[in-house]
């Protein structure tokens, strides 16, 4: 949990692999790295299993570059295919039970404040639509009322891609899978809304065919939940496996599901932007300078 | 044989939009080198791809042709590559990296 994990041992250097040489030399750790700059430097994500062309692997590897600090930084996940990628990360991961991931970084979360104190350490929770809003549903729900302070992260695929395609809750109405030959039957769950009633202090949607937003989405949610209060976000990340789409046409899938019904939404309460603004500098938060010359009447 | 992405260098490097290093889903996979297109006389570096790690999805090209309009990246068979990056080849510099070029199938 500090730059001294991402050093070599005294005298293993030579025995490390080349992939663990460019990490510790050229990789992320204790420097501020972009979405612009990917290709120029060693990403803490290494390869993984996950499918070919699969969009949750690209938001993964979006996240992990935009964590603020990602040497002080642990994420849990669960069951699902994004623990295949987040574990083959340079960056310590739990794995939590089926649906207990936002107990576990409760736990988690306070444990570290109470030994690091003031001192950064980011949590950050990155579990699938199945674990987040049906299995996990009371732990996530419980977490946010709680106000603990870490960031949870929805994969959404709309389905349970690991298991052969059942349909979970965020499924949209209608749809018919490989599980679900009826079709859906009810409307998809509204975990936004649901995030706001329980009193997240920031709240955003977010698709992968934008990468810059994603990683300033990341960002924020991150450093807001350092001291404000639980961060949600929700990223549409599509299983072209279950859905069928054709692994060139992702990003357009995602392009066009962006338009339909996953427009980005942020949402960010009053105190987290006066913390982003005072703390981190963001202008947008900045309160309105009041106007100079009172408009006459 | 399989088919992993191709960048075309002379296209890329008077473009030199890396976007496809944005989105691609494999990490370290298209990589940026700021050589690779100025040692061919062009304005910019280009992308070039470790095939070694590039499962062949395409959507590379699909964000070349489509979001980028530069058409610079095509599929290809891994055998008839006669030269291409290999993770082992690449060194990383401060703001590019450098690749030595290989065979794909001999190493």
């Amino acid at each position: 949990m500090s730059l001294d994990y991402v050093k070599f041992s005294n005298g293993f250097e030579k025995f490390m692999p080349k992939e663990y040489r460019d990490m510790v030399e050229h990789g992320p750790f204790g420097k501020k790295v972009t979405v612009s700059q990917m290709g120029s430097f060693k990403e803490a994500l290494e390869e993984h299993p996950m499918c070919a062309g699969c969009a949750m692997t690209l938001f993964i590897r979006l996240a992990i570059i935009a964590f603020p600090n990602p040497e002080d930084t642990i994420t849990v996940g669960t069951a699902g295919c994004g623990r295949l990628a987040i574990s083959q990360a340079a960056i310590p991961f739990v794995y939590g039970n089926y649906g207990d991931q936002n107990g576990v970084a409760s736990g988690l979360s306070r444990g570290l404040r109470l030994r690091f104190g003031d001192k950064p350490k980011d949590v950050v929770v990155m579990a699938g639509d199945g674990g987040t809003a049906d299995i996990g549903f009371q732990q996530v729900l419980h977490s946010w009322f709680r106000k603990e302070r870490f960031t949870t992260i929805m994969l959404d695929n709309e389905v349970y891609g690991n298991t052969g395609g059942q349909e979970s809750g965020m499924t949209n109405r209608g749809a018919v899978l490989k599980m679900a030959p009826l079709g859906k039957k009810f409307e998809k769950m509204d975990m936004l809304q649901m995030a706001k009633v329980a009193g997240c202090a920031y709240v955003a949607t977010v698709v992968p065919n934008n990468p810059r937003r994603v990683e300033s989405v990341i960002k924020k949610a991150v450093l807001i939940a350092r001291e404000v209060g639980s961060t949600y976000i929700q990223a549409y990340t599509s299983c072209n496996i279950e859905y069928a789409i054709p692994t060139d046409k992702v990003m357009e899938d995602a392009k066009t599901v962006e338009n339909d019904r996953y427009q980005f939404t942020e949402y960010v309460s009053e105190e987290a932007k006066q913390y982003l603004a005072e703390r981190y500098g963001y202008k947008e938060f900045l309160p309105k300078p009041a106007a100079a010359i009172p408009n006459k009447a | 044989m399989y088919l992993v992405a191709n960048v075309n260098v002379e296209i890329c490097a008077s473009k030199s939009c890396k976007l496809c290093t944005q989105y691609c889903p494999e990490a370290n996979t298209i990589q940026y080198s700021e050589e690779m297109g100025k040692e061919q006389g062009f304005k910019y570096g280009s992308a070039y791809i470790a095939v070694d790690r590039c499962k062949g999805c395409a959507l590379c090209v699909w964000v070349c042709d489509s979001l980028a309009k530069n058409n610079a990246i095509t599929m290809t068979m891994i055998d008839q590559l006669p030269k291409a990056a290999l993770t082992d080849n690449i060194t990383y510099g401060d703001k590019s990296t450098t690749a030595v070029l290989a065979s794909p199938m001999v190493g």
